[in-house]
């Protein structure tokens, strides 16, 4: 998979001789004797998947993949996940979303996260990273039924400072919504246009990655077990972890994406036995 | 006739004022935590911290949602003021940010009904109401225009983050009106691109004064409840 998308690899990360790809990915789930199957599956244009796996007796690991390998102006990428009948998922892609710079179009992905009552997703990205002068909305909108579980993040970075890549100009809003039944339970929008908010101290303070997780059906007593988890991490990042009423929102402001991915990664491995009765089971994606 | 035009402008001044009895004094707005954190110290870093949450926050939030909220009540739509009012709820950030809106909106809600407003009275106990729901119910019943409502707004959140700053850092009160002085100006745009934003650009978080926000709910002495 990773030799398909060096293949088609755009030459330039700036392109918009093209009107972008527009590009649907649609699954469905549902759980078929002891596994959960991937019972639908949709797509056109370059957003795909990967075979199942089962690492895990019933929960399916999946992979989404974006063989381009970068969004630029006038995409429009759409993902849709819909879990049915006790399906319990686990999502991941097996390296950094790109959004490249634009000459003025603007690129779209929306991805959609249902979940019905008595299922369990987990989305598990890795981040997105928005290059100097992207024009780009990114929106993800996880619905929830009732009983749904889900536990999620999404991490974005802006510029990449490691390799003296800055963002200073262009326009990237990022929306993460969280709706149960109808009402949003989260609602959190941020636009960053030049470097004036990545510099302000209410809002990034000089650090250039922001990770958010989101986990539902926690309890108190859960967020104190995750806030000695995270209090013991020592990696020069900042930590807020705020329970409005069930919904866990850990937000972490840091200068790598990776170290903001661990930290995630280990209250994700924290909440996961008590909300979906499992050990953590790292996608080997990740260590590769 | 003269005195009943300006009557809505006395209707904001009571509706604006630090004595308006909704508890506004107990809470900071994750002040206390930024001056904790060192991000507050004195009046210059203030007025930076102050400037920066009217345009990456209030420009983008408050403003847009309280001209809906205001727009709603106007034509009696009481399924926009309920979505608006959820949205708003949805955009606080943290339980601290959200039981500080709730607690002065079911505050406010109790104040109109008491005052003879009788849509407010479903408000009194609402668990996601926020504060902006009834100040825009306020407004329109006493007949005072959105955007004159706007300022009053802006000018009463202003007020009270630097009567929470002459407290925390702490400032003399002259310093407190000096910067105040300074961001006043600044209002009018605020009112004015707040006012003029689109559905889709409506929203603003802001990550440290969140994650500020959340560790201010496990710290040991605190001066205020936010």
């Amino acid at each position: 998979m990773v030799a398909l998308a060096e293949q088609i690899k755009r030459p330039m990360p700036c392109a918009e001789a093209n009107q972008g790809w527009k590009a649907e990915l649609n699954l469905g789930f549902k759980r078929k004797l002891e596994h959960t199957v991937l019972s639908r599956h949709t797509q056109f244009g370059p957003l795909t998947v990967q075979r199942p796996f089962y690492p895990e007796k019933e929960t399916c690991h999946l992979y989404l993949l974006h063989p381009p390998g970068g969004v630029v102006g006038g995409d429009e990428l759409r993902i849709n996940v819909r879990l049915e009948e006790e399906a319990r998922v686990l999502l991941t892609t097996p390296g950094a979303t790109k959004f490249y710079r634009s000459m003025g179009a603007l690129a779209q992905q929306v991805q959609t996260l249902s979940v019905a009552d008595g299922c369990a997703l987990e989305w598990l990205p890795q981040e997105n990273i928005f290059f100097d002068q992207t024009r780009s909305h990114l929106s993800t909108r996880i619905v929830l039924e009732d009983t749904a579980r889900f536990i999620g993040w999404e991490i974005n970075c802006y510029g990449r400072p490691a390799s003296r890549d800055l963002f200073t100009k262009g326009l990237v809003r990022t929306r993460l919504e969280v709706i149960r039944d109808g009402v949003p339970l989260l609602l959190d929008q941020l636009l960053v246009e030049d470097a004036s908010a990545l510099k302000s101290p209410g809002s990034f303070n000089g650090y250039s990655c922001f990770g958010t997780l989101v986990a539902t059906q926690v309890s108190p007593r859960l967020l104190d077990l995750v806030r000695t988890i995270v209090s013991t991490r020592e990696n020069r990042q900042l930590v807020g972890l705020s329970l409005l009423d069930d919904l866990l929102v850990a937000r972490c402001l840091g200068h790598y994406s990776e170290s903001i991915a661990n930290t995630l990664r280990s209250i994700w491995a924290a909440l996961r036995p008590e909300l979906l009765e499992r050990e953590a089971c790292h996608p080997r994606i990740w260590s590769t | 006739m003269q005195a009943s035009r300006q009557l809505p402008l006395l209707k904001l001044l009571q509706l604006s004022s630090p004595t308006l009895p909704v508890g506004a004094f107990a809470y900071s707005q994750g002040l206390e935590s930024a001056v904790d954190a060192g991000f507050v110290a004195d009046a210059n870093t203030l007025e930076t911290w102050l400037l920066d949450t009217l345009k990456l926050s209030l420009l983008l939030l408050d403003i847009p949602v309280f001209s809906r909220l205001y727009q709603g009540w106007e034509s009696k739509d009481m399924e926009a003021v309920r979505n608006w009012n959820s949205l708003l709820y949805a955009q606080r950030e943290t339980s601290e940010l959200r039981a500080e809106d709730q607690h002065q909106a079911v505050a406010l809600g109790r104040l109109l009904a008491d005052l003879g407003i009788g849509q407010a009275e479903e408000w009194k106990t609402d668990k996601t109401a926020c504060f902006l729901t009834l100040f825009s119910l306020a407004a329109v019943t006493w007949n005072i225009e959105k955007e004159q409502a706007a300022y009053g707004y802006l000018w009463s959140w202003l007020d009270k983050q630097i009567a929470a700053a002459i407290k925390l850092v702490p400032l003399g009160q002259t310093d407190g009106q000096r910067v105040l002085s300074r961001l006043l100006p600044q209002i009018p745009a605020i009112v004015e691109q707040g006012l003029a934003c689109d559905d889709e650009q409506i929203g603003a978080s802001l990550p440290m004064l969140a994650i500020l926000s959340s560790q201010h709910e496990m710290q040991y002495s605190r001066l205020f409840r936010s």
